[in-house]
């Protein structure tokens, strides 16, 4: 973020002051009048602020209500504006079968385990690989960091087939450690904690070499305390990309018992479409697939949001 | 010192050359074989995969659904996110729980969210949508089974959650500005929709470039949308170029060599997206610090 918007903000700041500005002082307030105070909103824009959200919010949480809504109503019976938003009783039955027919238990387990499995690889890889790249002067510095965001550019889709070969000829394919694998290193992960950790003063570091540390216990017991804000940010994020990957899973975990959440819940939609599907059932199923990563994304929201802005992810 | 960083270092490259470097370039060679993800056997077939795919009718009409699914959801999401960031940067009491409720789409699993609109895009007259649309006298449209809609409403879902992510990188590119650069403003009189167009639009130009390739990146290689809500039905209407590249692969007769072709050229094609995107960027501050 920062770096792309701090080159432009002097010039861009400036421009209107002299140029554009000064023409539109009057135009700019056109329905405002003479003695309207200055730091009063008007009221016409509040309004229209507003709605706006008002109306964003609404589409952002309609499908959530929906879904709420569907998987506590009654099983298999279309629902419409028509009915009683409300429900007039709850029903748990489609939480029960939902969970019964997809094998619920073992895909969260399998989700979750999965995604904190790839999360620990991630940080066991980036973080002395982001040290090195920030605190360390050796040759070949910027060629071997060019060349991690290179890594940056390749689709997903263009290293699935290769590594999907690569996974059955270790004979890992439609196992847990195939799911995990090919994520072990993320390289969003390297550049972000990277940028984090070049922001730690020189001082700090050559105080540490001073009095007796070596690279490992700096790395320990220096930076990686000092980089904890953007090791829990990445952490969030590649938790949130794992557990709503489906792709690589759609490939490797063909047998049932090794679904993670995403693909048990696209199977079930499979397997009921030929009848009349059970929405309710799939509502439910929705729901409890979603609950891991919004749970995290809620306790995590505020680190989120001030997060983005401090490791560069924004441009 | 250059050991330490080696070793640092390895785990890192190990994961990188491994599953992401090798295979890259392990698909530049298959898109020139044809190699079947079953049986050992394939050959060498020079640059036939490619000249295939620009002969495929198939593939032909992806790339247009694919054209079409960005051009439905990435101007909406861009104008709409950008129109929420600037209304929600304001609020001061709720400022949480608005952004809560706004960054939820993103972080939803898609899966779980596609499942929830083939509910509310249901072709019975009783689904959501259509008693919408009844309240205006249209009758009940079948919306994923017909081959007019089904491409728009597997947009608006991927619209739906790029908005979201829209938000997000505006609101912190706009947190990013200083107060004081608007403290300035309100000195010269600048407000309103003047303080729009000329303050915030132009410090913002380099995050919306940066949004723009990045969305149509990501917009491009849509899959689980689709996956989940036609699988690219009815009559291949909403075929996108990485759901065809995953049934040219990995279902049929799993025609990886030609499925690898595929992936290479819209690499190509992103990469110029990419490439493209960094140029404008780059002209974009040499017209403003000329212009200052």
């Amino acid at each position: 973020m920062s770096a792309g918007t701090d080159a432009a903000r002097p010039d861009a700041a400036r421009a209107p002051r002299g140029g554009a500005g000064t023409r539109r002082r009057h135009a700019a307030r056109p329905e405002r009048g003479p003695g309207a105070g200055r730091r009063r909103l008007p009221a016409p824009g509040t309004l229209a602020r507003w709605a706006l959200l008002a109306v964003g919010i609404a589409a952002a949480l309609l499908p959530f209500v929906w879904m709420l809504r569907t998987a506590l109503g009654p099983p298999q019976t279309a629902l419409s504006l028509n009915s009683n938003p409300l429900p007039s009783e709850v029903h748990l039955d489609s939480f029960r079968r939902a969970w019964q027919d997809a094998d619920l238990g073992s895909a969260l387990v399998t989700g979750v385990g999965v995604s904190l499995a790839i999360l620990a690889l991630q940080l066991a890889t980036a973080i002395p690989a982001a040290y090195a790249f920030a605190c360390l002067r050796f040759r070949g510095r910027a060629a071997a960091f060019g060349m991690v965001l290179a890594t940056l550019l390749v689709p997903s889709q263009i290293t699935a087939v290769p590594n999907y070969v690569t996974i059955s000829a270790l004979g890992l394919a439609d196992t847990r450690i195939g799911l995990v694998l090919p994520f072990m290193t993320q390289a969003g992960m390297i550049f972000m904690l990277r940028q984090y950790m070049t922001t730690i003063p020189a001082s700090v570091l050559d105080a540490a070499r001073i009095d007796g540390l070596g690279t490992w216990r700096t790395l320990r017991s220096i930076v990686v305390p000092l980089a904890a804000p953007a090791i829990a940010t990445v952490s969030v994020f590649s938790f949130l990309l794992s557990y709503n990957e489906y792709l690589w899973p759609l490939l490797v975990a063909r047998s049932p018992g090794i679904a993670t959440p995403p693909l048990a819940l696209a199977r079930l939609l499979t397997d009921s479409s030929s009848i009349i599907p059970d929405f309710a059932e799939l509502a439910a199923a929705a729901l409890v697939i979603s609950l891991p990563s919004l749970a995290v994304f809620v306790i995590a929201q505020r680190r989120l949001a001030t997060g983005i802005a401090g490791t560069g992810a924004g441009a | 010192m250059g050991w330490r960083a080696a070793a640092l270092l390895l785990p890192a490259f190990v994961g990188i050359v491994v599953f992401v470097i090798g295979p890259a370039l392990v698909s530049v060679f298959v898109a020139g074989t044809d190699k079947a993800l079953t049986g050992p056997r394939f050959h060498w077939v020079g640059t036939a995969n490619a000249r295939a795919a620009f002969d495929d009718p198939d593939l032909g009409d992806a790339v247009v659904h694919t054209l079409v699914y960005c051009l439905l959801t990435v101007i909406p999401a861009v104008v709409l996110g950008l129109a929420l960031a600037l209304a929600a940067e304001r609020v001061t009491r709720g400022r949480s729980l608005v952004r809560l409720a706004l960054f939820l789409p993103v972080s939803a699993n898609i899966v779980a969210m596609a499942v929830v609109f083939a509910y509310i895009f249901d072709s019975s007259p009783d689904g959501l949508a259509n008693t919408v649309v009844g309240l205006v006298g249209i009758a009940p449209v079948d919306w994923l089974g017909d081959t007019s809609t089904a491409l728009p409403v597997v947009a608006l879902v991927g619209g739906w959650r790029l908005t979201s992510l829209v938000f997000i990188v505006y609101l912190a590119g706009l947190t990013a500005i200083p107060r004081s650069v608007y403290e300035a403003a309100d000195v010269d009189g600048i407000r309103g929709l003047a303080r729009l167009r000329h303050i915030t639009l132009p410090l913002l130009a380099p995050t919306s470039v940066f949004l723009g390739v990045f969305v149509t990146i990501l917009t491009v290689q849509t899959f689980e949308t689709v996956a989940v809500l036609t699988k690219g039905g009815p009559l291949n209407s909403s075929t996108t170029i990485i759901y065809y590249m995953y049934q040219v692969g990995f279902t049929g007769s799993f025609r990886i060599g030609y499925a690898s072709m595929i992936a290479l050229l819209l690499l190509a094609a992103t990469v110029a997206l990419g490439a493209g995107g960094a140029v404008l960027g780059r002209r974009l501050r040499r017209i403003r610090a000329a212009a200052a």
